[in-house]
């Protein structure tokens, strides 16, 4: 690229739709027209109510849905397969049930192509290093069927971090966790991120959630989408000042942005909720 | 904590005495009622440990079963080399599966019985002939199991493993294998049970043509038994050594997939 004036996204949704045949019935429209610009080393955060199609995004993103109308692309080029460079964190887990938790987190080094320039014993320091992180110390060898809820999102995130993808998908990746380790997880996505490099060392991070607080708190840019058809309503910047931490939630503009993002769904989500 | 024990420990006596007695008033019904009104060809229950503990002592019953176990386990085998790469290809590739289902279809309905008198004219009477027979039965439970287990992977798995680069044949191997392996391992149990069936058959009737002669096997031990020294208490002690053997070696699969796959709840 050198001297380009602008540097390109790093994803780019250009008018995705994607609509599913209904037999004897209008097609259902679960995303509409939805254009969006991630840029490189940006932490996106998509809300929205149940059914506006943020899973459906997500999914067009990581290569494993095809939009019926409208492209995607990662550095300019159309994604039409998932690839190692976009690392997916599912909201049912999908871990390997006959893989151990160390098994689990090792699965993309050991089989994948990220692990390729890691010896053996890089590879171990690293899952070593990930189970910690994620607070999973001492149940390495468990299997998920043994784990609770929680625990097994923490190994399903432990596996996407372990594989340092470029850009990491995360569909509610932190849902299941109880309201304290979701805060020291919440600080530890930012320190993965990047939070404390130059934007251009950090990884591109597209998350999806239910909470606005989380949302406030961990992204650049709050995606809020609307249902019956997902429709992006409105994108909200979020500049709070870097690195964030426990002072971030205590500031006035951190309410602020909260509540702005609130008065954008409630409607919705009150008649969501009566329905 | 002795007092917990004893009181378990009776209780299993308790249990295991209750479900005793039903099969020793029956036991005793059948020695009684056979005694008075049989023939003196009757089987009854003590003569047939009789007749266990001679066909034991003398060595040949555990001969023959040593035969047929050396065949139901090369039949089985043989029919699962086959079967299992086959069915989870099939399981695994929508083509080879449309390519491959109606022809297994077509012969899983034909007993293995039904090709004895093929597998008697091509490989003769003796162990090729049972082993095949064998393989053949097992040949079926083995690959329907097999392509049910590869097609029943969970999807969001395959995605799982595409999202983190892995190629077709390391997706088999990390993912569709490991998946399919509960399903592979039901198999595994019926085709023994169904191998044990059809050897008994297959020596059976090996037995008839060869005329007693030394095919061997513990079928051709039942068939001499009835239709030359007409043993009844001896084809029953057959009977029951082939149902304890299968018994055991089903408890021994069952274990060895419990070592193997400590996470599917069985």
């Amino acid at each position: 690229m050198g001297d380009s004036v602008i540097t390109p996204p790093k994803l780019r949704l250009d008018g995705v739709g994607k609509r599913y045949p209904v037999a004897g019935a209008p097609d259902t429209v679960a995303v509409d027209n939805f254009s969006l610009d991630v840029r490189q080393g940006e932490f996106l955060v998509i809300v929205g109510p149940s059914g506006c199609g943020k899973t459906t995004v997500l999914n067009v993103l990581a290569g494993l849905d095809t939009p019926t109308s409208g492209t995607a692309s990662i550095d300019d080029r159309v994604i039409t397969a998932p690839g190692p460079d976009r690392g997916v964190m599912f909201q049912d887990y999908a871990l390997f049930p006959w893989q151990t938790v160390h098994g689990n987190v090792e699965f993309g080094l050991r089989y994948g192509p990220a692990g390729a320039n890691l010896d053996q014993a890089a590879r171990e320091q690293r899952v070593r290093h990930t189970i910690q992180l994620v607070g999973l110390t001492g149940s390495e060898t468990k299997y998920p069927h043994q784990l609770s809820g929680g625990m097994r999102q923490r190994v399903a995130l432990a596996r996407l971090i372990a594989n340092e993808p470029e850009v990491l998908l995360m569909d509610e990746p932190l849902a299941a966790l109880d309201a304290q380790t979701r805060i020291v997880l919440q600080d530890e996505m930012l320190r993965i991120w990047g939070q404390d490099r130059s934007p251009s060392e950090r990884r591109t991070v597209v998350f999806i959630t239910h909470a606005i607080d989380e949302a406030v708190f961990l992204s650049d840019r709050v995606a809020v989408m609307t249902a019956h058809p997902g429709r992006l309503k409105e994108i909200v910047d979020i500049p709070l000042p870097r690195p964030r931490g426990d002072a971030t939630r205590a500031l006035p503009q951190f309410q602020a942005l909260t509540q702005q993002i609130w008065s954008l769904i409630r409607d919705e989500a009150y008649r969501a909720a009566a329905a | 904590m002795t007092a917990a024990l004893d009181s378990r420990t009776e209780r299993w006596w308790t249990t295991a005495s209750v479900g005793l007695l039903l099969p020793i008033a029956l036991l005793s019904a059948w020695q009684v009622l056979g005694t008075a009104v049989g023939t003196p060809r009757t089987p009854l229950p003590l003569n047939i440990v009789k007749a266990a503990a001679a066909m034991i002592a003398s060595g040949d019953l555990p001969a023959a079963l040593l035969q047929s176990l050396g065949r139901v386990f090369g039949g089985f085998l043989l029919a699962a080399s086959l079967a299992i790469p086959l069915g989870l290809l099939m399981g695994y590739s929508r083509s080879v599966e449309r390519n491959l289902d109606p022809v297994v279809e077509t012969f899983r309905p034909i007993a293995a019985i039904a090709i004895l008198p093929l597998a008697i004219l091509w490989l003769g009477t003796g162990t090729s002939a049972a082993v095949a027979i064998v393989a053949y039965a097992a040949f079926f439970p083995l690959i329907v199991n097999a392509v049910a287990g590869a097609k029943n992977v969970n999807p969001t798995l395959l995605r799982a493993a595409a999202t983190m680069g892995l190629d077709r044949m390391t997706t088999i191997r990390t993912v569709v294998i490991p998946a399919a392996l509960p399903s592979i391992g039901i198999g595994l149990r019926i085709a023994m049970g169904v191998g044990w069936t059809a050897i008994v058959a297959a020596e059976l009737a090996v037995g008839a043509k060869a005329g007693g002669g030394g095919s061997g096997g513990i079928g051709q031990m039942m068939f001499v038994f009835y239709a030359y020294s007409i043993e009844l208490n001896r084809i029953i002690v057959c009977m029951i050594a082939v149902g304890l053997v299968a018994l055991i070696l089903d408890r021994m699969l069952r274990a060895m997939m419990r070592r193997l796959m400590p996470w599917a709840i069985q």
